[in-house]
């Protein structure tokens, strides 16, 4: 309901801000006022990035600006119940207090709602007011505007300021900052955010159904139909008098992201890079061989009434299906490897033990087996957000600092874990535990993500250290738990590689499209009447190719085969 | 997207010494005046875009000219299946809405003229007027507690009266049954308004003279009431014919989820999705200063056939 809330808003500024929006570039330094110097400098960003690197170098003194700079940085708004404000809280004041302290540089937020983080860009790149700093999951959005000459080339700035920015490259290094770079001619719209930790999906059970019902976890598919089947035929010893409500299995309206390992399950574990690769341009699998396969069966368990019946009406951000596992009606689900114990107080594990009682908890399992027995998990890159410069940003040194301030171990450390008593514990071992924090000190995002812009996953100083604090990292959850989805996560994974091929031009401005196409198409299929499968899945699927997804797999084809001669290239 | 309707004040001759003498209500109008040249006026010269190369960082007059002579983009559109699929939508979701719900208020405004009891007659009034101050956000959420497939309380209630289930929301044919019901719900207290006040209007001595002459109720209301408010219907109809390839963006877009896009994607949406979500402005220009033509050739269409029957017409 948010969402759409927020984007109808968003709907309204944007009619009037595509009226607004004139001369883009002759408006939109006098937006951000700042310094005289620079302004010039911000028009005309890459003809002029070479000569001032040199004017740059001596623009510092000691490390320092001699006269006080300002950049804006985007920041999540992930609109939690009683969560802090995300512009103004313990951990942005210690970031605008370490970087005036060290650079003589101020630090504004702007938040920025997540779950319509690409609206809001779009929006805010349009209007000429987006923040210096941005970040986005979207690199198409990000390529689009690039195009249209809106955002800045970071590569000069990447490598001229090389010198000053030890903790950027140390953290980030070659693979992460020239990730994106065209293989050409070298130009980085953005930079890649690394995942320090790369868990992606998991499949979660009630522990304690499965007790009740003197269960085993179930290992394969089958077991799991079994295990599905056993919780709908037992909903009244499970659940009373509200047996009606069980949900055996749900997923949401996104069922590329939210039955990800099922899905996965079902590809040739063997699949060549190639193969992956052209069949890839969609994150959520549509096009890969196999993907049909898992569908049917969603569609089966669907018409069994094991699976969430409503799951399609409800849109992205809305609640209602956290709501129902946190009241503890839904019996299993997939999702993010650490969904049921984010958040603290507030968590879904944290509310089912307040409202069911201490004994109920999710506990993730790893039930989906491929054709070879086991249970292969796709993993993307070691990448994230990607972090770029509007051409609006009038401080790309400054801002370079920040990435390298907000690179730092030590930053990454504090806004990870906070203070000692307040948000984290010392342990016996050195480790860290994390306590749920109040007032300003709570963090919005799991391990404050969405300030650490270059980092997700718990980094601390040293490996062994976060090695041995991840375990405790989720406020009031069992550490047995956390690692026991962590090893899950850790199965049979493949790690994704970049694949540099140069842009696919077939890619540009269909993204949107084939992405509603292609949950329209999950939606409709799972919800199908069992004998309208086949029809429903073709004929959406042939829709999607013709509406650019065949030109997008042909082209990433031809390109394949002009730069590699191999299938697979690691 | 919606269209200002102009209202033309009866021609004066240019008398300076006119506009000296009401000065102060010429200063009043300027107001409203600057407010529909900035945003009305003004923003019509970038409809320029739908022919241009859209690009943040250039003005309208930099951009480069779109190609095929800048009807590029207006190509494009109309070999989009999912325009032609958004275009067909919105013209069959706007004539059902107009079949449907435009009688409504007038029917309810007749029956409403003929009640006695004024306090009972408010009351009612008050009531129906309600839903047109709620956002179709706010609608949805309460359709999605009652319609919902398996937690909606009409569906809970089928259930338990061994009926089956009714897909209000999640079955494309069905959902066009809704969003039309919901449509007329939400407007026919608040459309209704306008008819009563043309009712009042009606001179009591017509009624007197009908009564005298033995007219019952619905005699009365044929010969006189109805009569009595036709031009107001003609000019509503004029104006709701206008619109008919426009459409709000907040009720398809509120309504709407994945399973019935079939029918719920409609031109307003279609812009949303793929013009600002989607970064095609200029796609999206088009295809938006296309939806105004046409919409202005129905205006003047409909406007020239109530001529053309003896009515007035808007202008």
């Amino acid at each position: 309901m948010k969402r759409r809330v927020i984007s109808l808003v968003l709907a309204c500024t944007m009619a009037f801000s595509l009226a607004a929006c004139s001369g883009g570039a002759a408006e939109a330094p006098a937006e951000a006022p700042a310094n005289n110097e620079t302004e010039a400098a911000a028009e005309e960003p890459e003809a002029a990035a070479p000569e001032e690197t040199a004017e740059v170098a001596s623009e510092l003194v000691d490390g320092k600006f001699p006269d006080t700079r300002h950049i804006s940085v985007e920041v999540y708004d992930r609109g939690n119940d009683g969560g802090s404000d995300p512009t103004n809280n313990m951990y942005t004041e210690y970031i605008k207090k370490g970087m005036l302290d060290k650079y003589n540089v101020e630090v504004e937020f702007v938040a920025v709602p997540r779950w319509t983080e690409t609206d809001e860009i779009n929006n805010l790149l349009a209007g000429g007011s987006a923040p210096d700093i941005c970040v986005t999951y979207s690199y198409p959005t990000v390529k689009t505007y690039a195009d249209m000459g809106g955002i800045l080339d970071m590569r000069p700035y990447i490598d001229d300021y090389k010198d000053i920015l030890p903790n950027l490259w140390g953290w980030l290094g070659e693979s992460n900052l020239y990730w994106d770079s065209d293989p050409n001619d070298g130009t980085t719209w953005a930079i890649e955010a690394k995942l320090a930790n790369m868990n992606r999906v998991l499949t979660f059970v009630r522990k304690d159904w499965l007790d009740t019902l003197g269960l085993k976890e179930p290992t394969t598919k089958a077991e799991f139909h079994d295990m599905l089947v056993a919780f709908k035929d037992n909903a009244d010893k499970l659940l009373g008098k509200d047996a009606g409500k069980m949900v055996p299995y749900s997923v949401s309206y996104d069922v590329g992201w939210r039955a990800a390992t099922l899905i996965e399950s079902f590809i040739d574990p063997k699949i060549s890079d190639k193969e992956y690769y052209v069949n890839g341009f969609d994150d959520r699998k549509l096009t890969e061989n196999g993907t049909k396969d898992a569908i049917k069966l969603l569609n089966e368990w669907y018409n069994e009434g094991l699976m969430w019946k409503d799951f399609a009406i409800y849109g992205s951000g809305d609640t209602t299906e956290d709501d129902m596992m946190k009241a503890g009606y839904v019996g299993a689900f997939t999702h993010n490897w650490d969904y049921p114990f984010r958040n603290g107080e507030d968590s879904i594990q944290a509310n089912l033990a307040r409202l069911v009682g201490p004994e109920a908890k999710y506990v993730a399992i790893d039930p989906f087996e491929d054709k070879n027995g086991g249970h292969t998990k796709f993993l993307a890159g070691p990448i994230d957000r990607k972090v770029f410069f509007p051409a609006t940003n009038d401080e790309p040194l400054a801002s370079m600092l920040y990435l390298d301030f907000i690179s730092d171990p030590e930053t990454i450390q504090y806004l990870q874990i906070g203070d000692e008593g307040v948000t984290h514990n010392v342990l016996d071992d050195g480790s860290f535990e994390i306590i749920a924090a109040t007032g300003d000190a709570i963090q919005n995002s799991g391990m404050n993500i969405d300030y650490t812009i270059t980092c997700n996953g718990l980094h601390l100083t040293t490996d062994e250290l976060t090695k041995n604090s991840l375990a405790h990292s989720y406020a009031g959850i069992d550490p047995e738990d956390v690692l026991h989805a962590n090893d899950i996560a850790n199965t049979d994974t493949i790690i994704g590689i970049n694949v540099k091929v140069g842009d696919i031009e077939a890619e540009g401005g269909v993204g949107e499209t084939l992405s509603a196409k292609r949950d329209e198409i999950y939606d409709k299929a799972v919800s199908a009447p069992v004998a309208d499968f086949d029809k429903v899945w073709e004929e959406g699927l042939s829709d999607y190719l013709s509406a650019g997804g065949q030109a997008i797999i042909d082209e990433r084809t031809e390109k394949w085969d002009a730069q590699y001669t191999s299938e697979n290239i690691r | 997207m919606d269209n200002e309707t102009v209202v033309k004040v009866p021609r004066k001759k240019f008398n300076s010494a006119y506009i000296k003498r009401h000065y102060q209500l010429y200063l009043l109008l300027l107001l409203p005046l600057i407010y529909l040249i900035i945003f009305k006026y003004l923003p019509m010269w970038y409809v320029l875009i739908a022919f241009k190369k859209y690009s943040i960082v250039q003005s309208i007059t930099e951009m480069p000219w779109a190609k095929n002579h800048g009807f590029e983009y207006f190509i494009k559109a109309f070999k989009n299946r999912d325009f032609l699929r958004a275009l067909r939508n919105t013209v069959k979701l706007n004539l059902l809405d107009l079949l449907f719900g435009f009688p409504v208020p007038i029917i309810f405004a007749l029956i409403l003229n003929e009640l006695r009891l004024k306090k009972f007659k408010k009351v009612v009034q008050t009531i129906t007027y309600m839903p047109h101050f709620l956002s179709w956000v706010i609608i949805y959420g309460l359709a999605l507690q009652l319609f919902a497939p398996s937690t909606g309380f009409v569906n809970l209630l089928l259930g338990k009266m061994g009926l089956e289930a009714i897909p209000f929301l999640n079955d494309a044919n069905t959902w066009v049954k809704t969003y039309i019901g919901l449509g007329i719900w939400q407007s026919f207290g608040w459309n209704s308004i306008i008819y009563l006040a043309a009712m009042a209007g009606i001179s009591p001595e017509l009624y007197e003279a009908a009564s005298v002459d033995g007219a019952g109720r619905f005699q009365k209301m044929w010969h006189i009431t109805l009569p009595g408010i036709k031009p107001t219907i003609v000019v509503l109809l004029i104006m709701a014919l206008g619109n008919v390839i426009g459409s709000g963006f907040d009720r398809p877009f509120a309504l709407q989820n994945k399973l019935v896009m079939e029918n719920a994607e409609v031109i307003a949406t279609f812009v949303y999705k793929i013009g600002i979500k989607g970064l095609q402005f200029s796609l999206t220009t088009a295809v938006g200063l296309f939806q105004s033509i046409i919409n202005v050739f129905f205006l003047l269409g409909a406007n020239w056939l109530s001529r053309r029957l003896g009515e007035r017409g808007i202008w």
